[in-house]
């Protein structure tokens, strides 16, 4: 039980709660209409999404910084394929997964291949995807796409969005693949101790290319997700998901070194990022006001583990 | 010539500062720098060749150096802290703050040029120094304490130029900023002599890159940053105060980021809340293509100044050739992936050499 509160979730699981009721009752309850909580809810699943994806980089020690643009470039190109390609929307969308997954594929193999860092191989496969993506349809918006596709976004189950139950389940599959499967924790071994995992036997060129390739998919389903979910999509969209997607899995506690990750943790975050995003539209409060505070309580975040830890004497 | 502007930039940064053993045993031409300069080359004939209009001193030589003397303070900037093996995410945020300092100085005070950008680079060295303490002290990544503070920032950018402008930019020239804007050596003469025609901000970035590679070349400070950056742990034990070069190689990023900001404010004609917007990526872009590692240990200003001047000439290119600014941004990704794949084949290759002559 005692341990149970220390970890970082826990504190992260109170201040959600503390903060959501805070939320709800400043606002008279009209955060629980339903109307209201769909909005929470739906504007909720990109980030968890999107934060899983750096997350799964971070685990091995790396980052990926075209995680956002692949979003932004894979949601054009689907609407693309489902609009000037005239192509069912099931295609699209698979089309879409596995576009990131390919570009996370060549992410992890330049980074292999070439043993350039991986922060500057994602910083130049970003430029030439905001490139890509532009190029899909220039300053154009597509919408009007796959009616089917759009219900789904749309649709709710008891009152919860579909697009958050399936950003939830994709967080399901990410915790269960690196708590069960062994290609999950091999990627943990790699990115807690390179040397170590190698004399086990265990590639780390794989564990790179996976991670990445891994990251890639994700960055398609946020896609799927924006694409169902917005209606509309242009080549704007993921310029705002960058700093996020590190946001969500740093205060969710996950390591930069690498060999750690927190699948409750990084949804968490995100959930509280989008609390603070909600307290901003309810009270009109400037939209800068929520970077400042995004900024404060991500380095507070830090610090208060860095604080745990020296409290506990560094006892995990 | 675009590659006159560089040659001058020589002596603060010999290879011989970057990895010294390394120069010594490998052959001349698996130095980086050397590859950027001959890139640079053929791809100022290229465009030439292409456009006559890429060699108008007026319209397209003046600029360019413009543009290189504020991306090569840029790269500067984050050069600075990637001497530690550190990053500085908030580079662009921290000189649109001392940008705005600037601006306020000018617009409430009435302060001179050069009093302002003393604000300026004042407030971009205090809250760069910021950003190193709460690194040193609590040991957290560089990349998470600079990122937040990039957040932080950004917010506080803007609720500032609200509060303080009527619009995103203040209203006020300063006397002498349009001549820096505007004019170039060629319009001041001494008699019959009058100077080349080089914009009047060269010198700014001329000078920053002369002290930056003064100091990790030849002064005290300077070697012990790069002493930390190298192996912490021995440099502490060599009585090196490790926390305050990490502040040091800080505060010195944040002051070089408030330079850049002056220098683009010049090149545009005013202070406005979109200063430092662009830099993120071009502050890594320059320093990287140079040679310098992310590892820290070794930095290298001459392949910086290069690495800066490589992508203003293709962008200045590829703008006269009529791509879009998204082309643009294709291209160079795509430059930039080769330049660096090719960067490490000659390195695996002259390290191959190396090892079979020896």
């Amino acid at each position: 039980m005692k341990n149970l509160v220390r970890t970082n979730e826990f504190t992260l699981a109170a201040v959600a709660v503390v903060g959501f009721a805070t939320l709800a009752v400043a606002t008279d309850f009209n955060l629980l209409t339903a109307g209201t909580m769909d909005a929470f809810l739906s504007f909720l699943a990109v980030p968890m999404v999107i934060g899983l994806a750096q997350m799964v980089v971070l685990a091995v020690g790396q980052m990926n910084l075209s995680v956002g643009v692949l979003t932004g470039f894979c949601a054009m190109a689907s609407a693309w394929l489902m609009v000037d390609a005239a192509l069912p929307a099931p295609l699209a969308v698979l089309a879409a997964l596995a576009l990131g997954a390919l570009v996370g594929l060549l992410n992890g193999l330049l980074v292999v291949f070439t043993r350039i860092n991986g922060f500057i191989v994602t910083l130049a496969t970003m430029t030439v995807l905001e490139g890509l993506r532009y190029g899909v349809h220039g300053t154009g918006t597509y919408q009007g796409y796959s009616p089917g596709l759009r219900a789904v976004g749309q649709a709710s189950v008891l009152g919860i969005p579909v697009v958050f139950l399936l950003a939830l389940a994709v967080a399901v599959v990410a915790a269960l693949f690196f708590r069960r499967t062994v290609s999950g924790r091999r990627l943990l071994a790699s990115g807690g101790n390179p040397f170590a995992a190698r004399l086990s036997g265990i590639s780390n060129d794989r564990a790179l290319v996976l991670a990445h390739t891994l990251s890639g998919l994700l960055a398609g389903v946020a896609a799927v997700i924006v694409v169902a979910a917005f209606g509309s999509v242009n080549a704007s969209i993921g310029d705002d998901l960058l700093l996020p997607s590190f946001a969500a899995p740093i205060i969710g506690g996950v390591a930069l070194v690498g060999g750690v990750v927190s699948v409750t943790g990084t949804v968490l975050a995100a959930f509280l990022v989008r609390l603070v995003d909600v307290t901003q539209a309810q009270f009109d409060i400037n939209r800068r006001w929520v970077d400042l505070i995004i900024g404060a309580v991500v380095l507070g975040a830090v610090l208060l583990g860095r604080a745990r830890e020296r409290l506990t004497g560094g006892a995990r | 010539m675009t590659t006159a502007t560089t040659p001058p930039a020589a002596p603060p940064a010999p290879p011989a500062a970057v990895a010294g053993t390394r120069s010594r045993t490998l052959p001349f031409w698996a130095n980086p720098r050397l590859g950027l300069v001959i890139v640079i080359v053929v791809l100022v004939a290229l465009f030439s060749s292409l456009t006559p209009a890429f060699l108008d001193p007026r319209l397209t030589l003046a600029p360019l150096q413009a543009d290189i003397s504020v991306y090569a303070v840029v790269g500067l900037a984050q050069l600075a802290v990637l001497s530690l093996g550190h990053m500085n995410m908030a580079v662009g945020r921290m000189a649109a703050l001392s940008t705005f300092a600037m601006g306020l100085a000018y617009d409430r005070l009435g302060v001179p040029l050069l009093v302002g950008l003393a604000v300026g680079l004042a407030v971009g060295a205090a809250i760069g120094a910021l950003a190193g303490l709460v690194i040193a002290r609590t040991g957290v990544n560089s990349f998470v304490v600079t990122l937040a503070l990039d957040f932080g920032l950004l917010g506080l950018v803007t609720i500032l130029y609200t509060r303080a402008t009527d619009g995103v930019a203040f209203a006020v020239k300063p006397a002498g900023l349009a001549e820096l804007r505007f004019d170039t050596f060629a319009d001041y003469c001494l008699g019959e002599v009058c100077g080349p025609r080089v914009p009047l901000v060269v010198p700014f970035a001329l000078v920053a890159a002369l002290a930056v590679g003064l100091l990790f070349r030849s002064a005290r400070l300077g070697r012990e940053i790069l002493m930390t950056g190298a192996n912490p742990v021995a440099a502490q034990l060599s009585g090196i105060p490790t926390h305050r070069r990490v502040v040091a190689a800080h505060a010195l990023s944040g002051l070089l980021a408030a330079l850049a900001g002056f220098l683009l404010a010049a090149n545009n004609g005013a202070f406005s809340a979109n200063i430092g917007e662009s830099f993120l990526l071009p502050s890594f872009l320059a320093p990287v293509l140079g040679g310098t590692l992310l590892a820290g240990g070794a930095v290298s200003v001459l392949g910086t100044v290069l690495g800066a001047t490589l992508t203003q000439v293709i962008y200045k290119g590829l703008n006269l050739l009529q791509f879009s600014l998204e082309d643009l941004k294709l291209y160079i990704g795509l430059v930039l992936l080769a330049a660096l794949s090719l960067d490490r084949m000659r390195a695996v290759l002259a390290e191959r050499r190396a090892v079979s002559s020896s």
